[in-house]
């Protein structure tokens, strides 16, 4: 894989330029936590490299929360989008999977695609409830982004993913006083120590297949024990990188809004005439855990569960479903 | 902007010219489209009244008809009362056609049975139609509906039309019999016992409401139809038809995108497929 080596302040340049022909969103730490935000001349010093993770999952950026998906117009200003972990480019996979399906593309979500150049960050340390090398995701990006950057010792180190990506730095001044096999040498020794902190976190945490097989398994006893603590706020599918389930609303004028859903509010799949297979609140929670680990991961190439931990966290009755599966898997 | 026209979301207007009522709570909707509409017996559409809502139904009519389009809605929810309210002259809207229907191609050469129940007839009558489309390659085709009382039965000429048909039988019960009934009165899985098939060269397809289709397969299954031979048209809240609103998730199926016509072989490990 390539590498380019700039020094930072060359970088800044080149996004204080970018602003003129895109937009761009950018990973920024404040006492609150981490989040993207809109980059304008005041706050590109302020960009966050190498930490995980943005609280907003990248999917807010293909799939707005609510949208009319019959009247919407062509796309506007190219977007840059910098410092997405990489849990979250891997969920992204499984949106591609589904919106752009050859038999009924998106054209909304493919459009979004098509205008974004993706900039994953790699991650150097973790947060309390990051598991995705539990999951084979490293925590850093080869794939699906544009490019993949690193901050360190004043420069900043590109990581050449896709031909879109390699196009879009073609024109920025390589630096002259960089050590690149240093520089490698310690962006190497931090994924390592990353790795190790994700292993030692994760100790007896069983892998996607395996959780697959115990959500299988798992009685009803097992559900209704730990949903006793779910409101069915959504807060879990809100966050998740993957769970994309929506709701096609009718306007006037045969339009249409296309409005983000929740398999854990009640009433997800009540059919005309009442019947509903997830009335039950344990039902609706097993269901979202049969989604992840057992019936997406037979359907789809890509995982439905990226281990970032947006949802332990977000969750307000604290459940953790990672403490679930160690149960599962002690038993 | 072409690629606006590529539009998933997007409907076809289509005009109601026609509303046919079958039952106190069942109504025929005649739709002309504004474009050539085609589809294939057993997969759906999603039908909608402007600014009101939409739900998914498979046409009753013909598939061979490709510029006029039936569609028979029991009243039973919100979308389906106001659907119920139209007169002929309204507009409404048409996406799909969606799923994967009956393979009928592979009934060449076999007996069908049908077991059908309420509102199941409605997609029934348009395998119906195709089957008879085909039925020189067709040894039988047996049809076994059961409704709750006589004037609940839908398309009532239907059934002397189909015993007038060489190769075709069709047979009705109700649950609760009126005066005048002199056909059976029972569940409609009781018909099955008076039937002749060779299961052999036989396939089975059923379609009515959830406790029906249960009580039906497994009456099948007794009859000695192994589960490849046995084909459920399922149903469940799809609001997308696209395979991506996530709502008609049945295990690791989509019943929209790869249904709604599963064989039991496909669905037996599923759980909770009845519900």
């Amino acid at each position: 894989m390539n590498h380019l080596i700039i020094d930072k302040e060359e970088w800044d340049r080149f996004l204080e330029k970018l602003l003129v022909s895109h937009v761009v969103f950018a990973a920024i730490s404040d006492e609150f936590g981490q989040d993207y935000e809109l980059i304008q001349h005041n706050n590109i010093a302020a960009i966050t490299y190498n930490k995980p993770k943005p609280s907003t999952p990248l999917k807010s950026f293909f799939l707005p929360v609510l949208e009319n998906v019959t009247s919407g117009g062509p796309p506007g200003k190219p977007r840059v989008i910098i410092g997405t972990p990489n849990c979250d480019i891997e969920g992204l996979k499984l949106l591609d999977e589904i919106y752009l399906d050859k038999d009924f593309m998106d054209i909304f979500y493919s459009q979004r695609r098509e205008n974004t150049i993706l900039i994953s960050s790699d991650c150097f340390g973790i947060q309390e409830h990051c598991h995705c090398l539990s999951y084979n995701i490293t925590p850093y990006a080869t794939g699906t982004a544009d490019l993949a950057i690193i901050s360190l010792n004043g420069k900043i180190i590109i990581r050449i993913i896709s031909g879109k990506g390699e196009n879009f730095v073609k024109d920025i001044p390589a630096s002259s006083s960089a050590d690149t096999a240093k520089l490698l040498s310690s962006i190497e020794k931090e994924h390592l120590m990353t790795e190790t902190s994700l292993k030692a976190a994760n100790k007896g945490l069983p892998d996607s297949v395996t959780t697959g097989k115990l959500v299988r398994d798992a009685g009803e006893e097992v559900w209704k024990k730990h949903s006793a603590r779910c409101v069915s706020c959504g807060a879990c599918t809100t966050i998740c990188p993957t769970c994309t389930c929506f709701l096609l609303i009718d306007k006037p004028g045969f339009e249409k809004v296309k409005q983000m859903d929740a398999c854990q509010y009640p009433g997800f799949e009540r059919v005309a005439g009442g019947e509903d297979a997830l009335h039950e609140l344990h039902n609706r929670f097993r269901n979202r855990y049969m989604c992840k680990y057992a019936w997406k991961s037979a359907k789809f190439r890509s995982t439905a569960c990226t281990g970032c931990g947006r949802c332990i966290e977000a969750c307000i009755g604290k459940i953790n479903k990672n403490e679930i599966f160690m149960e599962l898997a002690k038993s | 902007m072409m690629v606006y026209d590529k539009n998933i979301y997007k409907p076809l207007k289509a005009k109601l010219i026609e509303v046919i009522e079958e039952s106190p709570l069942i109504k025929t909707f005649v739709l002309i489209p504004e474009h050539e509409f085609s589809f294939k017996t057993g997969q759906f559409i999603e039908l909608s009244v402007d600014g009101i809502g939409e739900a998914p139904f498979t046409p009753s009519s013909s598939p061979q008809i490709t510029d006029r389009l039936e569609v028979t809605v029991m009243k039973t929810g919100y979308v389906t009362e106001y659907m119920h309210n139209l007169k002929p002259g309204a507009y409404m809207g048409i996406r799909g056609p969606y799923g994967r229907g009956y393979p009928v191609e592979s009934f060449f050469g076999k007996e069908v049975l049908i077991l059908g129940g309420g509102c199941g007839l409605a997609p029934i009558r348009s395998l119906l139609y195709a089957l008879e489309h085909i039925k020189d390659n067709l040894e039988k085709v047996i049809l076994c509906y059961g409704s709750k009382t006589p004037s609940d039965c839908i398309y009532k000429p239907l059934f002397a039309r189909l015993n007038s048909i060489e190769k075709f039988e069709a047979y009705r019960t109700v649950d609760k019999a009126e005066e005048g009934w002199n056909e059976s009165v029972g569940v409609a899985t009781k018909l099955l016992d008076k039937v002749k098939v060779n299961i052999e060269k036989s396939i089975a397809v059923v379609c009515g409401p959830p406790v029906m289709m249960k009580f039906g397969t497994l009456r099948i299954l007794e009859m000695g139809y192994k589960d490849e031979q046995i084909y459920l048209s399922m149903e469940k809240n799809m609001s997308c038809g696209l395979g991506k609103c996530g709502h008609c998730m049945m295990g690791e199926y989509f019943v929209c995108k790869d249904g709604p016509v599963f064989t039991y072989d496909e669905l037996k490990n599923t759980p909770d497929i009845w519900k």
